[in-house]
């Protein structure tokens, strides 16, 4: 990665050139374990198969009358060695794969997160929460389940497979005759099989995904189904569902019932005997060698069955790492602009005819506006006016299209980003919390701070009542283990932060409701107490509000209509001159 | 039955069957594919037989093998173990293609009656019930049935091959049979002990990985606010912290379940190293060496069923319980039970409540003895604490739930005695948080009436606030709404939802204002379709916004289920009663006078 805004100590450095390589570099970051795998799955194979070679030189014992006691109990004693074997090998190849794959889920995340950690604000202001868990939690897994079962069974099935048969080699070359021509029937078949199952399998899988969301949105929405006598509409259309459901499933079946390769290895099997009855009839091999190549090739069936699984594992287990991929190998395109101007802000902001669209399409076009030093700047608009796009052009999450944004006159591309940054603080609509207690999470940007800060900001946020109203106060925890906070208790959390961090310039995104008079009051005095800033240095403000009583008392109103600034001025002045905006205090007389 | 579960999954409405009755019921949706079903009996019976056949053909042959067989000999006996191989085979695959289709079609019925069953109910239903709950019934546990139903085919086709080989092998030698047998209480022995071990390692491994994952969730949606504050270091700590607990579960709980299968396999394999030196002892009493063989054989065989038996045993019971909880949700009786089916053709919007007794449980009533008269027409807003019982006068008018006492009357006739169906067609419903499905605006509009043409719907939409509201939506009134609604913003949800009422325009309108925040824009063609649905019907309105209760014909002050005072805005405020503090309040910050006070706030 060129740009980097985090980097842990000791930072372990994969291929990330393509998925399946990256898997590869992660696995041989522990060489110990795959080699272990290999080592221990042909071992563990090499025991399972001999015993069959065992079972059949017992039998040449026996076959001659007048053979040794002791001779029996040496060969019985020798099964049950190579079973010993076999069991611990078992458990090595096992093991060593388990911890393989625990330390690469472990070391994906790891990797997942401090490359995460490392991208810019732009990249994080414009990714969703959900897309990022996902790949963190269940692609992640999916590597994990790829490796253990899905690639030990696939290492363990070729070696149930090679392992035999280079022991049949070893009782006599001119027996590999029916073992090959089973693995060319066999890989032919299989490769058969897997081709027409996966395009079914993915059906069902759909059609399931399908009548579970078509389920799950009649039953939330069953108020509406009511009362609008819809049952019988809704009943149609889960039966539909359900219908085609059932006939992906036996579609399914049906594909599954002709698993061709079992009746493959039937016929080799039985090709298996008959040549090597008549081999030994002609005195090739001696009688428990026969016995012991058809207990070998009978070994093969397990190999057979269990081909059905592994592949898939496999599938899904790259196409996780191919969208673990994409998110690492993103880059960090904005400049840092290290040599840019660095000093304090003033709080003067502009915005010169800017323009700006993402995926094709505009958000924002020819918007001119100044708010001056200490003002209060309320930005009004319809869902999807471009509200909150137009605040990301101060900080820099993205950069104008066309135009300019300035801040105190200068270019915000020609400022050091890191100072520009860090005097901007953001208060979203979803003020996220950590599970720790309310003091940790004012504090946050602010470890240093001590209680009486804490507190003193907690009370300009008007926060202060509330959490003492909980028995352990600052102390409590909040999260799943603790306390809930409401929408407007955890908006003055984030004010309270605001008010320890003091940046420079604040943009509040602010559609809390309130549904009683006292908290709006306390979010009122709240929010016009952190907007105003210290009386010697007054700090610019940017509201999104739904609040007429933000609005009416803000410094400058932008009115924003489908990316246009509408309108702009004082309440005044908008009072007088649009007929849109005198509306809306009209219904309130 | 379902006792493994016990107390993990239940619901008020489960019952516990007995094992007669639950077979009987899955009986009963066998018995239409019976047919069917006895030739898949019959395929696994021959397919155990003829499984059972290879093994016993091969030692024969190994005895014969000592005579020097012709070369026709052995080429019976291939053709012979050949078919044996390939008829098992073909049974299996009879067996399954149709074993799908009556599995398929089994589930199918049984997703249809308990799918049936559950659009049935009212709401209390629902209130007492997840909705995710009600779905993993309806899918996942229909589903575990059918898996069950293909395992116990799988479990009877095996043990049917353990009994006749078992059998096989009483015949050639008692005391060896006995030694083999006396390996399957080991097999079983150990199996279900692991699955102990395993079964508590899964769960706590599950418990764990449920907070851990939480945590992760958390690390990660805190990047973005640990770099506006530039905390990547610690929080980076808190991740590792996490990652590492993570970590260890993950070893522990995969490290035991990857134990099984060896120990499994040192024991078969001792087992086989008994019997290749008990059973070559016994062939100097007269065993021959085939026979020897197929003991030797036989380990295998009688040891993975064993194994399958007693870990199969749990899904087994998972199964059936899974199928007891569907037929409980099949049998839950419903509460809203209608006396007669008598038509409503039209509907004047007159609505009566007589001494009417409401309670969700027993004990504590919601609505004690309430009456009240709403004449057609006219609008009237609740108000009043939360628990007061204002939704519960707005859903009985829907007859979402039963009531226990006195009667409630809709143009004069008793709601119990209507065919509900009709009757709601002429009842128009916005809930709190209005609900959309997935598809278009349109879709949506015309979803209480789908006979719709396009023109009524831009009709529809057009009489809120001019259509001014759907030149923000992207595609119109084509625009995609997405998973219920998530593409819309809260305020163009319920725009959506009050156009849909308009299009079907009831006699009655019952809306549970939204608290939620929406622009001032949005808000005010909200308030705008409001009112050009509440202008000409009766409308029973649950009252958040100041607006509305200025606009109310009446105003109902509700506590505790009584009307405690009712008239006007004005009437109400110069009591100075009840609805004054209310007012204070709930009110009073959305009022002008407010808006204007806030520039004197005292900030300090």
């Amino acid at each position: 990665m060129s740009k980097s805004e985090f980097k842990p100590t000791d930072e372990y450095h994969y291929n990330r050139s393509g998925p399946v390589r990256w898997i590869t570099s992660h696995a041989i970051r522990y060489p110990i374990f795959p080699l272990g795998t290999v080592l221990a799955a042909v071992l563990n194979n090499w025991a399972y198969s001999y015993r069959q070679v065992l079972i059949g030189q017992a039998f040449d014992l026996i076959a001659v009358p007048g053979w040794e006691r002791s001779a029996l109990l040496a060969l019985a004693l020798g099964v049950a060695a190579v079973a010993a074997i076999q069991g611990v090998t078992g458990l090595v190849r096992n093991f060593s794969i388990e911890f393989l794959a625990q330390h690469i889920e472990r070391d994906a995340r790891d990797e997942l997160y401090v490359s995460l950690l490392g991208k810019s604000q732009t990249f994080h202001g414009k990714q969703r929460i959900g897309d990022i868990m996902a790949r963190a939690t269940n692609d992640v897994r999916q590597l994990n389940l790829m490796f253990s079962p899905g690639l030990m069974l696939i290492i363990d099935s070729a070696m149930a497979i090679v392992v035999p048969i280079a022991l049949i080699a070893q009782l006599n070359w001119r027996l590999l005759l029916t073992p090959f021509v089973f693995v060319v029937l066999w890989a032919l078949t299989v490769a058969d099989y897997n081709r027409r199952l996966k395009p079914v399998s993915l059906a069902q899988r759909e059609q399931f995904g399908e009548m579970n969301a078509g389920l799950a949105e009649a039953v939330a929405g069953i108020e509406v189904v009511k009362a609008n006598a819809q049952e019988q509409r809704e009943w149609s259309r889960f039966v539909s569902n359900a219908r085609q459901f059932r006939d992906t499933f036996v579609q399914q079946g049906k594909i599954q019932a002709l698993y061709w390769p079992m009746l493959i290895f039937a016929l080799c099997w039985t090709g298996g005997f008959l040549h090597a009855m008549l081999f030994w009839r002609a005195g090739g091999i001696s009688l428990g060698q026969v016995v012991g190549f058809i207990g070998l090739m009978g070994t093969l069936r397990f190999p057979t069955f269990i081909s059905i699984f592994s592949f898939n594992l496999v599938q899904l287990g790259i196409a996780g790492a191919r969208r673990i991929l994409e998110l690492l190998n993103t880059e960090t395109e904005l400049d840092e602009n290290e040599s840019g101007v660095a000093r304090r802000i003033q709080g003067e902001v502009t915005f010169d005819d800017v323009s700006f669209g993402y995926d094709g399409k505009p958000v924002l076009s020819e918007v001119s506006f100044t708010a001056r030093p200490g003002e209060t700047v309320a930005i009004v608009g319809q869902t999807g006016s471009g509200k909150t796009t137009l605040t990301r052009l101060i900080n820099r999450i993205f950069d104008a299209d066309k135009g300019q944004v300035l801040v105190d006159g200068v270019d915000v591309r020609e400022w050091h980003m890191e100072s520009l940054r860090s005097q901007i603080s953001t208060i979203e609509q979803d003020v996220f919390l950590f599970s720790r207690t309310l003091a940790e999470n004012i504090a946050f940007g602010c470890a240093d701070a001590d209680e009486e800060a804490i507190e003193e900001a907690a009370r300009a946020a008007q926060a202060h009542d509330f959490i003492t109203s909980f028995s352990d106060g600052y102390e409590t925890e909040i999260g799943e283990r603790g306390v809930t906070l409401s929408g407007g208790q955890r908006q003055r959390i984030a004010i309270a932060r605001a008010f320890l961090t003091d940046p420079r310039i604040l943009i509040l995104d602010d559609s809390t409701s309130a549904i009683d008079s006292a908290t709006e009051d306390q979010i009122q005095r709240a929010m016009r107490r952190i907007s105003r800033g210290q009386p010697d240095a007054l700090r610019t403000t940017f509201i999104i509000t739904h609040r007429l009583s933000q609005i009416r008392w803000a410094d400058r109103i932008l009115v924003l209509q489908r990316g246009k600034l509408a309108d702009q001025g004082t309440h005044d002045e908008l009072m007088a001159r649009s007929e849109d905006y005198r509306r809306l205090f009209v219904r309130y007389d | 039955m379902g006792f493994v579960l016990d107390g993990l999954d239940t619901e008020s409405y489960d019952r516990s069957y007995s094992d007669r009755e639950l077979v009987r019921r899955i009986i009963g949706y066998f018995r239409p594919h019976v047919r069917q079903t006895i030739l898949v009996g019959l395929m696994i019976a021959l397919n155990s037989a003829a499984g059972t056949g290879g093994p016993i053909l091969i030692s024969r042959t190994l005895d014969l093998i000592k005579e020097r067989p012709n070369v026709q000999l052995i080429l019976m006996m291939a053709g012979g173990i050949l078919m044996l191989e390939a008829t098992s085979w073909g049974f299996n695959y009879i067996r399954q293609w149709f074993s799908a289709e009556v599995v398929g079609d089994v589930v199918l019925k049984l997703r249809e009656d308990v799918f049936g069953a559950t659009i049935a109910h009212d709401l209390s239903f629902y209130d007492e019930h997840s909705s995710g709950k009600i779905v993993s019934r309806v899918t996942s546990d229909t589903q575990d049935f059918s898996n069950v139903a293909t395992l116990v085919m799988d479990l009877i086709s095996q043990i049917l091959l353990v009994v006749l080989l078992a059998g096989w092998l009483l015949s050639i030698s008692f005391r060896l049979t006995l030694l083999l047998l006396a390996m399957a209480p080991l097999a079983a022995a150990i199996a279900l002990g692991f699955r102990r071990i395993a079964r508590r390692v899964t769960q706590n491994a599950r418990r764990v990985t449920a907070k851990i994952n939480a945590q992760i969730q958390e690390s990660i949606s805190g990047i973005m606010i640990a770099k506006s504050f530039r905390q990547e270091r610690a929080i980076y700590g808190t991740f590792q912290d996490n990652n590492a607990q993570a970590y260890r579960v993950g070893m522990q709980r995969g490290l035991t379940l990857n134990t099984i299968f060896p120990v499994m396999g040192i024991a078969s394999g001792a087992g086989v190293a008994l019997l290749v030196y008990a059973g070559g002892l016994a062939t100097r009493g007269g065993i021959s060496p085939g026979n020897w063989y197929l003991f030797m054989q036989a380990v295998g065989y009688f040891w993975w069923p064993l194994m399958n038996i007693s870990s199969f045993w749990s899904q087994f019971q998972d199964g059936l319980s899974a199928a007891e909880r569907v037929f409980a949700l099949i049998d839950a009786e419903p509460r809203v039970v209608q006396e007669a089916d008598e038509p409503v053709d039209q509907l004047e919007g007159r609505v009566e409540f007589r001494n009417l007794t409401f309670a969700y449980d027993e004990d504590e009533a919601v609505l004690p003895d309430f009456s009240l008269e709403i004449s057609p027409g006219e609008t009237v807003a609740l108000v009043g604490h939360t628990g007061a019982g204002k939704s519960s006068v707005a859903r009985l008018i829907s007859r979402f739930y039963e009531f226990q006492d006195g009667e409630l009357l809709v143009d004069g006739r008793d709601i119990r005695r209507v065919n509900l169906r009709q009757y709601r067609r002429h009842i128009g419903v916005v809930p709190q948080e209005p609900y959309l499905f997935s598809g278009t605006v349109s879709d949506n509009v015309r979803y209480a009436w789908p006979e719709a043409t396009e023109e009524q719907v831009r009709q529809a939409a057009r009489s809120i606030s001019g259509g001014d509201w759907l030149a923000h939506l992207p595609d119109g009134l084509q625009t995609d709404v997405g998973e219920r609604g998530a593409s819309l913003s809260m305020g163009q949800r319920q725009l959506v939802a009050l156009a849909r009422v308009l299009l079907k325009n009831p006699a009655i309108f019952i809306l549970d204002e939204a608290t939620a925040s929406v622009d001032p824009f949005t808000e005010m063609q909200i308030q705008e379709g409001l009112e050009a649905i509440m202008s000409d019907r009766t409308a029973i309105v649950i009252a958040h916004r100041l607006s509305t209760v200025r606009h109310a014909d009446r105003i109902l002050v509700m506590d505790r289920g009584r009307i405690i005072e009712e008239g006007t805005h004005d009437q109400l405020m110069a009591q100075g009663g009840h609805y004054g503090q209310l007012y204070n309040t709930y009110f009073r910050h959305q009022s002008l006078d407010y808006i204007e006070s806030v520039g004197q706030l005292d900030t300090s």
